[in-house]
């Protein structure tokens, strides 16, 4: 009898142990059948007449992505955000949502990528930062090609798109498949946001004008050190890259260079193996050397800026209207009531010139679009929900969030309740708009310009705008160009290479570690790196996309 | 030790009965048979089962393909890695920070097991411990939080430096002082905590050694080094053997918490390489291959040591 039970309890250890272990290959076999079905719905149903908001159904859809930077300290789920409530009710489809943790998106969709264990719909930008781009996605079975789907189940995405075809040729891929519900800055306005900020009083104090070529740069931060006592007059953030702006040209854009690639005159170049660079190289070092960066300029992260900006110890540095300007200016009123940060051009070596770059962004940005995953158990279903976003109603939804709760219709103009712009929590505008509508960041919607207009709460942040706005980067700047899987794979093992040796040369340079005259032999280096191989490569798929 | 246990109060038998034998002891021990399988049972599926995943190192690895249906690639993965740019770096840092640690961190639980030893009063010797092994139970990222302000340029390691008159700079940002960065505040986070094995080992010293030495006139010194140091050897030697099988397995939280591309020089290593590639770019098979060269590696190290420690000490893992 014993012996019978023992050994009956070894069978079912056993048992459980193989189970378990072949439970592993499952979630892989699993989706492979997967990918075949949801390819057949797809192609099955029906065109689908106009959907009337809300639809009626009964399927929880999932949905994977991440939560706002500006709600970090307010909600730790999707579930306390009422703006993701209020989509659900608006649209009538009920949302399972996982969010990954801040700041780890990549590592979280990888992981969850390698697990099979896909959602319904993944928010993640799939042009920029996914390695091999849109089209690979697609090809190794992770999301769906939407043309279909789009074609018949999404008619406010569609016409959008036909009325805007220069938008159109953007969203898509060079064999022309839409992969995701794109987020699309509605207007020029919405362009542009990010650039140099300055302490203007103590410019007014010291008698000095709003710097606008480097020599005046390098006086007004000078006199920032010298009479205002100012420990690291110039201070950027630098994580993940050192000085992380100067990807849109910030400072570099005087010396004609980007630190990635750009065109010009039909051909593309890498800023970092221009001698433009060099200028910028030995510019910043002089700068490091007197005194006049942030010390800790190579580590310095978005708080330790803060901080420095509040307590008076730098006086400019580059950043957004909102996140920039909009966040700073009550810190350093807080030290200083007399404090008023401004909005200064980008730099240019002499007066009266035009900086090549500068920020702006494209229509289409890449970031905050929604992809709808192999898996899926109701792609239509999905499709449906989302073009909610384009809709005319979903519109004021997405920018404004709910009427009579975050906004009012006054003569046909959405305004903003003071229950987001004075939050009786005492939430920041920026936090409290992003608490009841995604206006004020990205999503699978088209951004709304009356949203800045009230999100830019002060002068200066409006009047930002306008002064950064004047660059030379729409020559310049490569559009949203998609390399083919094969390619990307490559591109992406060599790019990878030749920005750790930027980075590192780029500091090493600037903190005086290894001499200028070095910089000769790290262009040569990227060379040896097929430096020259990516720039086919961009060049073939600038082809592609201007034959679009 | 090993050896010593499983041969004591055990008849040599033939091969032929051996069988007999085990059937007899089965069934007089099935208890203990039964309460081994739960431990098998683990390594099998958490520890065995997992290598089939090894595969993906030679393959071209997709999520959806599955690791059996991935196409095989052969060493293509393992070839890039040792022609790529970075190879010897990335390799020479994780020899150097490795041995740097075996110099450097590995005796210090040891000298500081003695010293601890060597203090009479016991309320002083338990707030000693308690000390010095609290930094083992902060949180990483708060431990780098912590090193991070501490090195700044205007953090307080440079203060006193800007006090004795020499101007400060962020420690972090020069190559040549990451690594002693990293080594000191390695130890400063796990002396206390790895001190404790060694003295558990001293606990079992007899007393009637030193007591004998001390009439034989040894000072407190001679006594260490007579007594107590040969008598907590052999702890020494294994935990000296378990660790050149995690020689090269650097944390690579730690680095990736404290580099930057500046030190990226003196820092980077195979597994904050893997963590980049693997995770950051979608990489699988090439980060397991790298992964795999680096267990590989770990391996014959282990083994390495092993066999000289069996050789020189007559004590061994096995």
């Amino acid at each position: 009898m014993k012996r019978r039970l023992t050994s009956a309890l070894i069978l079912m250890m056993l048992a459980a142990s193989l189970s378990a272990c072949s439970s592993n290959n499952n979630p892989a076999a699993g989706n492979n059948g997967n990918t075949g079905n949801t390819g057949n719905t797809a192609n099955d149903t029906e065109a689908s007449g106009p959907v009337t908001y809300p639809i009626q159904t009964d399927e929880k859809l999932s949905y994977w992505g991440e939560i706002n930077g500006n709600l970090i300290s307010v909600a730790a789920t999707h579930d306390e955000i009422p703006f993701f409530q209020d989509w659900q009710k608006q649209t009538g489809v009920p949302l399972k949502f996982t969010a990954p943790p801040t700041g780890q998106v990549k590592e979280a969709l990888n992981v969850m990528l390698a697990s099979g264990d896909l959602p319904d719909m993944i928010e993640y930008n799939f042009l920029g930062d996914f390695p091999g781009g849109p089209e690979k996605a697609i090809n190794d079975g992770y999301i769906l090609k939407l043309n279909d789907l789009i074609d018949k189940h999404a008619p406010n995405l569609k016409k959008y798109l036909q009325d805007h075809p220069d938008i159109d040729k953007m969203v898509k891929t060079d064999s022309g498949s839409y992969y995701a519900f794109p987020f699309i800055r509605g207007d020029e306005f919405l362009r542009v946001f990010q650039g140099p900020i300055i302490r203007k009083d103590w410019l007014d104090e010291l008698g000095l004008p709003v710097p606008e070529t480097i020599d005046d740069w390098t006086k007004t931060l000078t006199a920032f050190k010298e009479k205002k006592g100012a420990a690291a007059p110039f201070s950027v953030v630098s994580k993940p890259r050192f000085f992380n702006e100067s990807g849109n040209g910030a400072f570099l854009g005087a010396f004609g260079v980007t630190r990635g690639f750009y065109q010009e005159d039909g051909v593309i170049k890498f800023g970092p193996a221009e001698s433009g660079f060099k200028e910028y190289l030995k510019l910043f070092r002089q700068w490091y050397a007197d005194g006049l960066l942030d010390k800790n300029i190579a580590t310095s992260d978005s708080k330790a800026l803060d901080g420095n900006m509040a307590s008076g110890a730098t006086g400019a540095s580059v950043g957004n209207a909102g996140g920039g300007i909009g966040k700073w200016q009550p810190l350093v009123e807080g030290n200083d009531p007399k404090a008023v940060l401004v909005a200064a051009p980008y730099p240019v070596l002499n007066k009266g010139e035009t900086p090549k770059f500068g920020q702006k962004s494209q229509a289409y940005a890449s970031e905050g679009t929604v992809a709808i995953t192999t898996s899926a158990k109701d792609p239509v279903l999905a499709v449906e929900m989302l073009d909610y976003g384009y809709s005319e109603e979903g519109h004021l939804f997405f920018n404004f969030g709910t009427e009579g709760v975050s906004y009012n219709m006054e003569d046909g103009y959405p305004k903003y309740t003071d229950l987001l712009l004075k939050n009786p929590d005492n939430l920041a505008p920026a936090q409290a708009i992003s608490k009841y509508a995604r206006g004020s960041y990205n999503g699978p919607f088209v951004q709304d310009q009356r949203y800045a207009e009230q999100f830019f709460a002060l002068q200066t942040q409006r009047d930002a705008v306008g002064i950064w706005k004047n660059t030379d980067a729409d020559k310049y700047n490569l559009p949203p160009i998609t390399p083919t899987p094969e390619e990307s794979s490559e591109y992406a093992t060599i790019m990878n290479d030749i920005n750790t040796l930027v980075d590192e040369m780029t500091l090493k340079i600037i903190l005086g570690q290894e001499p200028l005259e070095q910089y000769e032999s790290y262009v040569d280096k990227m060379k040896s790196l097929k430096l020259d191989r990516a720039i086919e490569i961009q060049k073939a798929a600038l082809d592609r996309y201007n034959a679009r | 030790m090993a050896k010593t246990q499983t041969g004591a109060g055990q008849r040599a038998l033939a091969p032929a009965r051996t069988t007999n034998r085990f059937l007899r002891d089965f069934r007089i021990n099935k208890y203990l048979y039964l309460m081994m399988i739960p431990v098998i049972a683990y390594y099998f599926i958490f520890h065995y089962a997992p290598m089939y995943g090894a595969l993906i190192a030679f393959k071209e690895y997709s999520p959806m393909k599955g690791i059996l249906g991935s196409d095989w690639v052969g060493l293509k993965h393992f070839h890039d890695f040792f022609n790529s740019y970075y190879f010897w770096r990335i390799l020479k840092n994780t020899l150097v920070i490795s041995f740097y640690s075996l110099i450097f961190e590995f005796p210090a639980p040891i000298i500081l097991a003695l010293l601890i030893n060597e203090i009479r009063s016991k309320s002083f010797k338990r707030v000693a411990q308690t000390i010095t092994y609290m930094p083992y139970f902060i949180s990483l990222v708060v431990i780098c939080g912590i090193i991070t302000d501490f090195t700044n340029a205007d953090g307080v390691i440079n203060g006193l430096f800007t006090f004795f008159g020499y101007d400060g700079q962020a420690m972090l940002q020069k190559p040549e002082l990451f690594r002693p960065i990293y080594i000191l505040s390695e130890i400063w986070q796990r002396i206390g905590w790895e001190s404790i094995i060694y003295i558990a080992a001293l606990m079992s010293i007899d007393v009637e050694q030193y007591e004998a030495a001390r009439m034989d006139g040894a000072s407190r010194i001679k006594q260490m080094f007579y007594i107590t140091l040969p008598g907590i050897l052999p702890t020494i030697s294994i935990m000296l053997i378990l660790r050149m099988g995690n020689l090269l397995n650097v944390g690579f939280e730690k680095i990736i918490l404290l580099y930057n591309p500046i030190t990226y020089e003196t820092a980077d290593v195979i597994s904050s390489f893997v963590y980049r590639k693997g995770l950051l770019e979608f990489g699988w098979s090439y980060s397991s291959a790298v992964g795999l060269f680096n267990s590989v590696i770990n391996l014959f190290l282990l083994i390495t040591a092993n066999y000289v420690s069996r050789k020189v000490n007559k004590n061994s893992l096995w």
